[in-house]
């Protein structure tokens, strides 16, 4: 089997969303990191440093160009193969089993999914987009040159209620989603093993599915409050 | 159990042919005991409807002990029915309270076209077997039993993948309905023993390509084909098929 043909079988499709799922997840955690520094009361010094740095950094710039490949390539074909999973069954039943014979989240991805997909798109427009190519104003904080104040874009951007509200949504869609995708995932790479299960699917709940999300989503809510 | 007697209202699909526009049909049944399987109460339905002079209600069947996997019914919303582990023949009517209405319909898969009321075309899963889920031997004299030595764990672990039926529960209960679990139970038998290694890698990725091109869904893991299968036929395998397949993937030459 050539590695076009291995790629357009059901498996290795799903073998490239859970490979850009997984890489998408280890990014969150690092995202989640330098999010933090927003919540300083320092005048976005911090924060500002930490960007500027994300910014011109070679190696950094070229992991975030593949994160937004990857983005799109997890989306396109999950999108693909959801449209092929639903006219793999164009009678639908009349009665469902509902909740018994599987998880809520497990039949919610292509959903959580997509809002996620509209989420992010919105997101980078807002933040990445202005930082990289608009007009955003600068601080000078004694360095040799004034920094890019996306510190206080954001802190501007989170009064809005409507945009704490569109983040709270993105991150319960980030939570749902990765309650089933990260575990997923290994089961997709064929990892399942009695040992392993377990933790496996402790770190997917509990790390990626409430604690990451929730971190997340308390940063635009503590902005409004303050 | 105590035995009791139940009327029931059944709302069962009824379809002509493939190509025909089928519909639910409601039949009151009543007198039904708790001890009949439910294809014996079918029988005591279509034995009313031939002396009325109706079309009697077309369902697979044939072994009626749980083991050749024909009697295919989604039954209130469940393969086969509300109990775990368990076939439409080997399902009894004391699941069912007097009073109750149970809806039958016929599994649902483009893959697995109705041919008649609750009868679907399940051959897609022997053109699956023909891809693969076989070994090539020369015929002869049975080996002496002990000639090929195969670990006792890794026996059993063959054994219950081979366990499948092929009834096409997994399918009937996916939300994709994908054919993962069945293909998976298929691979898994012969990659697990002795005999099934000079074909595997070409058997993993032919098997695969087959079940593609009859236009199975993809897999996203949900677990309802485990919950459904009557041969408790476990998820492993299925992470097993993708091991398999990756590795035949990537090393396999031609
Ligand atoms: C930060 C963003 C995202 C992360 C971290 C993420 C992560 C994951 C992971 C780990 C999986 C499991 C892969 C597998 O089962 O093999 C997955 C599956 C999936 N993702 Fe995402 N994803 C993200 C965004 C999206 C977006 C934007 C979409 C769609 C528009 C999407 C749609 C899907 C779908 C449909 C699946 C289904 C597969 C299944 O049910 O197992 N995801 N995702
Ligand atoms: S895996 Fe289970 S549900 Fe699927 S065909 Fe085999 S016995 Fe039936
Ligand atoms: S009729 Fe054979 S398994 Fe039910």
């Amino acid at each position: 089997m050539k590695w076009s043909q291995f790629f357009n079988t059901s498996i290795g499709k799903k073998l490239l969303v859970g490979a850009t799922g997984l890489f998408l997840c280890s990014f969150i955690i690092v995202h989640l990191a330098g999010n933090f520094q927003l919540l300083y009361n320092d005048g976005g010094k911090a924060f500002n440093a930490y960007a500027a740095f994300m910014g011109h950094n070679e190696i950094i710039q070229l992991i975030a160009w593949g994160l937004k490949i990857a983005i799109l390539l997890h989306a396109f074909i999950a999108l693909q193969l959801t449209f092929r999973n639903r006219a793999a069954r164009p009678v639908k039943y009349a009665v469902n089993p509902g909740n018994q014979t599987s998880s809520w989240f497990s039949r919610q991805m292509a959903i959580m999914g997509s809002i996620l997909l509209i989420f992010i798109v919105i997101h980078l427009a807002d933040f990445w987009w202005k930082f990289h190519f608009g007009e955003i104003p600068t601080q000078n904080y004694g360095g040799e040159e004034p920094l890019k104040d996306l510190y206080t874009v954001v802190q501007v951007a989170f009064k809005e209620l409507w945009i704490v509200v569109l983040y709270v949504i993105g991150m319960i869609a980030l939570s749902f989603h990765l309650i089933h995708g990260f575990k997923s995932a290994f089961q997709t790479f064929g990892l399942n093993h009695v040992k392993y299960n377990g933790l496996i699917s402790f770190v997917g709940i509990w790390l990626f599915g409430i604690l990451i999300p929730v971190g997340f989503a308390i940063i635009p809510v503590v902005i409004y409050f303050k | 159990m105590e035995h009791y007697n139940m009327n029931l209202t059944l709302k069962v699909w009824r379809q002509k042919n493939t190509d025909a526009q089928g519909k639910f049909e409601t039949y009151p049944v009543s007198g039904i005991s708790s001890e009949m399987s439910f294809l014996e109460m079918f029988d005591v339905l279509n034995e009313k409807l031939i002396n009325e002079g109706k079309e009697p209600i077309a369902f697979d069947h044939d072994c009626r002990e749980g083991i050749c996997g024909a009697c295919s019914m989604h039954i209130n919303g469940r393969a086969h029915g509300p109990w775990a582990a368990t076939t439409t023949c080997q399902l009894h009517m004391r699941a069912f309270k007097d009073g109750d209405t149970v809806t039958v319909e016929p599994w649902r898969a483009a893959s697995f076209p109705v041919v008649k009321d609750l009868t679907v075309d399940r051959g897609a899963f022997d053109r699956i077997i023909e891809a693969g889920g076989y070994v090539s031997v020369n015929t002869g004299n049975a080996q002496d039993a002990n000639s090929i030595l195969v670990p006792k764990d890794q026996s059993d672990e063959a054994f219950a993948a081979a366990a499948c039926i092929g009834c096409g529960a997994c399918v009937a209960a996916c939300k994709n309905s994908s054919a993962m679990l069945f293909v998976s139970a298929k691979v898994s038998q012969l990659a697990l023993l002795p005999q099934g290694q000079p074909e595997r890698k070409s058997r993993a990725l032919n098997m695969i390509a087959q079940m593609d091109k009859e236009m199975f869904g993809s897999c996203t893991n949900t677990g309802a084909c485990e919950a459904e299968c009557p041969k408790e036929i476990s998820l492993t395998n299925i992470a097993r098929l993708n091991r398999e397949f990756i590795s035949a993937g990537f090393t396999y030459e031609k």
